[in-house]
């Protein structure tokens, strides 16, 4: 019974705290914070970087084997505020693995760029609410 | 006989278990209403209507909600994600299934608006009933401006 109990209390703390991808992140140049007002650019595999930009850092989200809240949204909105807190307007996908067999989670790798002009003129992938 | 009776027993306290994805659900319907109504919302800096308006949202995430109207002062705030009291249901009920399928779903979640020192954003009013979240957004009128008029509903 004790060892039942061991369980379930194992379980409970796994999953209350592991929902989350595991996100790894280097950065090698940040800059000024951002608001919350100041838009942030979400570039796509398909979509170019603009010339005369900054390289802020590396963001890397993976699967932690619990993950579950891991959609290509949510996680370009995890970007984007990672972003911010370290001054980059531009996020850019450089890979991008989708859910298959081994993992439901989206896994990418993002460079985070600071780029002075308005980044609303730059294509880029529109969020979606899930 | 017995024992097939004893089977079904513990597989549907084990497959029923899961309190929170059974009762709550994945997704919690959240209606956002601000006075003065019509004002643009914007979910995770997605525009998805005006006030008022209603949206399931996922239960595992956590989202920025902006209110924008002409005149007053842009709102801000967050929905956070809680413990869902029905996960508890497992545990009492000994689902082991139910521990693992909660989290996965996300129904061990619960989302609220965030708290400044114990209390709601000011200007914010809720209230969760049958599991549906209400938020009521009182805009503070923008001080820098003017009123030069006022629309009068024709008859």
């Amino acid at each position: 019974m004790k060892q039942l109990t061991k369980i379930l209390f194992l379980v409970t703390v796994v999953g209350l705290t592991s929902c989350s991808p595991k996100i790894t992140s280097n950065f090698t140049n940040p800059q000024p914070k951002l608001s919350i007002d100041e838009k942030v650019a979400l570039l796509d595999i398909e979509h170019k970087l603009p010339e005369n930009i900054t390289k802020v850092g590396d963001l890397r989200f993976q699967d932690s084997g619990f993950s579950t809240d891991c959609s290509f949204n949510s996680l370009m909105n995890k970007a984007r505020m990672e972003a911010r807190k370290n001054g980059a307007n531009i996020v850019k996908v450089v890979n991008k693995k989708k859910p298959n067999l081994w993992s439901s989670c989206y896994r990418l790798k993002i460079e985070l760029y600071k780029y002075d002009e308005d980044v609303s003129s730059i294509p880029q992938y529109e969020l979606k609410l899930d | 006989m017995k024992s097939i009776i004893k089977s079904i027993l513990v597989s549907s306290v084990l497959l029923l278990s899961s309190c929170a994805t059974i009762i709550s659900g994945s997704r919690q319907s959240t209606e956002i209403t601000s006075e003065p109504s019509s004002a643009k919302v914007y979910i995770n800096e997605v525009e998805v209507g005006k006030t008022p308006i209603q949206k399931n949202l996922k239960r595992n995430q956590e989202y920025s909600i902006i209110l924008e109207l002409d005149g007053y002062e842009t709102y801000k705030t967050k929905l956070e994600k809680k413990f869902n009291a029905w996960f508890i249901g497992n545990i009492a009920l000994g689902g082991l299934i139910g521990i693992i399928i909660d989290p996965i779903t996300g129904a061990m979640h619960k989302l609220k608006p965030e708290d400044i020192d114990g209390s709601p954003k000011r200007g914010t009013t809720y209230d969760t009933e049958n599991g549906k979240l209400f938020i009521k957004v009182s805009m503070d009128i923008d001080p820098i401006s003017e009123k030069i008029g006022q629309l009068k509903k024709l008859k």
